[in-house]
């Protein structure tokens, strides 16, 4: 009989800090310590506690080796069909928001909406420059988001920080990012398309599915979640 | 086994007519598609990088198998290709990753003898083999590109119409968004224009991410001179709608098309079309506008074939005059192709 359960928080940043100022508003104790990443809640039933990358949190969760966890609903939307369909989204909590957004150079005057981007992409191609390239954190949100809104002449590029300089150091002409007041964007001459909002993102409670259809941990979990509420 | 009988009397049927059966290389290079289609094929594609970074997947598409043969092993005049083999892609149901194509392209020929040849080995191969009587379901999409020239719309939306026409559901979007005019939005031009006469004191070629100063104030100048709030969308969209049911027998097709002129006051150019002439050996021919939006390669003529009895698709394929330069090929080459839609056949 199992009745640990695996808890996941971000291992660093506002969202670690909101995230354990939620259990301790609700009277929980979990020992920090800035480089240990295993601690457990001292005054609740047998449990760990394990602080990864908030992207991490998403993975583990669907593979089960974490039983409930708190991370971006933006990770989790960009995770793999297969991976969200194993994890419910218990709720959206009330910290970590940004939005994912599409941005152009502010110089581009002439680019409003996506529509208008649709045909700067045809432009790309028809110059034989290459395609039009966007860079983003998010490529598979991206991908959908643009494909839904009719553009198809564009390229991804993989960035892993400092997306805002890449349409003014050649690494692409626009991009995609979590944006929460829009002054970094700002700051480096991007301007958010009108109709260029992808998704609203919080943080958010995320729970194992396969945890739940074992009794045991249900229990223990359910109970978690009541207190935290 | 059933599907070994058909594929083998399918092609000899080929054979008999000059086609050459060819096998594709079963890995390509997936900076090829990529670059041609963007994004929109990537999702489909079955892909891995080798040691040195390079991409390569699984091939898609047998048609794309066949012009990437030509440009490297045949390189000009015409050819005839036969295939039955299997191509790849990532699913997202429960599709099957394997998909059997059973096809004929004619590589290098633009005339109207070869829209026919095609058209008739597919039809009455199948015929021979399957043993049902077919109904032939033809289109060139240039007539739409014709109906939307012959519109008052801005030139902006007129090529955002046909480079969309392929996908249906964006595009039912768009002729949505073309009957609200939706999409003005002269409150930002306004702020822009601030930006405008700034840019304009700037060295034209100076260039912001991949774009110069002269294509951006071009190109805001156009949009200002072209404003949509004069054209009236619900009626033309109204008329492209109305354009997309035309269904009639293949021989009254250039007079209901003349009827629809007349009442929708355009002109189409109809003489330019030779649609109107195909020489098909299947009497049962229809003609209908709304057929041949499955793949955004087309450049022309488009057909599908269809059981009589039901409408069970067992073929289809078209003109795609331009896809040879964009997968490498140096010059234009035309070509067109038709698939049996071999797992259709293997249910009835």
């Amino acid at each position: 009989m199992n009745k640990l359960i695996k808890i996941g928080l971000p291992s660093k940043g506002r969202l670690k800090d909101e995230s354990l100022k939620i259990f301790k508003k609700k009277n929980f104790s979990i020992k920090d310590s800035k480089r240990k990443y295993l601690s457990e809640i001292k005054n609740f039933s047998l449990n760990e506690v394990v602080f990864s990358h908030a992207r991490e949190i998403v993975e583990r969760l669907a593979d089960n080796s974490l039983d409930l966890g708190i991370s971006g609903f933006d990770l989790l939307k960009e995770s793999l069909p297969g991976i969200q369909k194993k994890i419910q989204v218990f709720s959206r909590l009330n910290f970590g928001f940004a939005n994912l957004i599409v941005a152009v150079p502010d110089a581009w005057i002439d680019v409003q909406t996506i529509a208008d981007l649709e045909e700067i992409s045809f432009e790309f191609k028809d110059k034989n420059t290459g395609k039009l390239r966007v860079a983003t954190k998010y490529p598979n949100l991206t991908n959908d988001f643009l494909l839904s809104k009719g553009l198809t002449q564009y390229k991804i590029v993989n960035s892993l920080g400092s997306t805002e300089i890449y349409p003014f150091t050649n690494q692409s002409e626009i991009i995609t990012d979590i944006t929460s007041s829009g002054a970094t964007l700002k700051a480096n001459n991007l301007r958010v398309l009108k109709d260029g909002n992808i998704l609203k993102s919080s943080a958010c409670v995320l729970v194992s599915k396969k945890s739940l259809k074992d009794k045991n941990k249900k229990k223990t979990i359910t109970s978690l979640l009541k207190k935290l509420n | 086994m059933k599907s070994k009988k058909y594929s083998e009397a399918l092609l000899n049927l080929f054979k008999k007519k000059g086609f050459k059966v060819k096998e594709f290389e079963n890995i390509i290079e997936s900076k090829i598609i990529i670059e041609r289609s963007g994004e929109i094929f990537k999702k489909s594609l079955l892909s891995f990088e080798d040691d040195n970074g390079k991409n390569f997947s699984l091939r898609p598409d047998l048609t794309i198998s066949s012009c990437l043969d030509y440009i490297k092993n045949v390189k000009r005049g015409i050819y005839k290709y036969a295939y039955f083999d299997q191509a790849y892609r990532r699913t997202f149901g429960k599709e099957s990753l394997v998909r059997n194509q059973l096809g004929c392209e004619i590589i290098g020929s633009s005339n109207l003898q070869s829209n026919a040849e095609i058209i008739n080995l597919i039809d009455q191969s199948l015929k021979k083999v399957i043993k049902y009587k077919t109904t032939i379901k033809i289109n060139d999409i240039n007539i739409f590109y014709a109906l939307v020239d012959s519109l008052k719309l801005p030139s902006r939306w007129r090529l955002r119409l046909k480079r969309h026409f392929w996908r249906h559901d964006y595009f039912k979007q768009l002729i949505k968004r073309l009957e609200s005019n939706s999409d003005l939005q002269k409150n930002v031009f306004e702020l822009d224009k601030k930006s405008y006469f700034k840019m304009k004191k700037l060295k034209k070629d100076k260039m912001i991410a991949g774009r110069k100063i002269n294509e951006i104030l071009n190109r805001f100048e156009k949009k200002i001179k072209e404003p949509r709030s004069n054209i009236n969308g619900a009626r033309v969209a109204q008329i492209i709608r109305d354009f997309l049911n035309i269904n009639c027998p293949l021989k009254n097709a250039k007079n209901e098309l003349q009827k629809f002129e007349v009442k929708n006051k355009i002109n189409l150019k109809l003489n330019q079309f030779d649609v109107f002439q195909l020489n098909l050996k299947n009497n049962n021919a229809m003609f209908s506008t709304n057929i041949g939006r499955s793949a955004e390669y087309y450049t022309g003529l488009v057909f599908e074939i269809y059981k009589k009895s039901k409408s069970f698709n067992l073929a289809s394929g078209g003109r795609y005059d331009n896809l040879m330069q964009t997968l490498g090929a140096k010059t234009k080459v035309a070509a067109i192709g038709g698939a049996i839609n071999y797992d259709n056949i293997l249910k009835l």
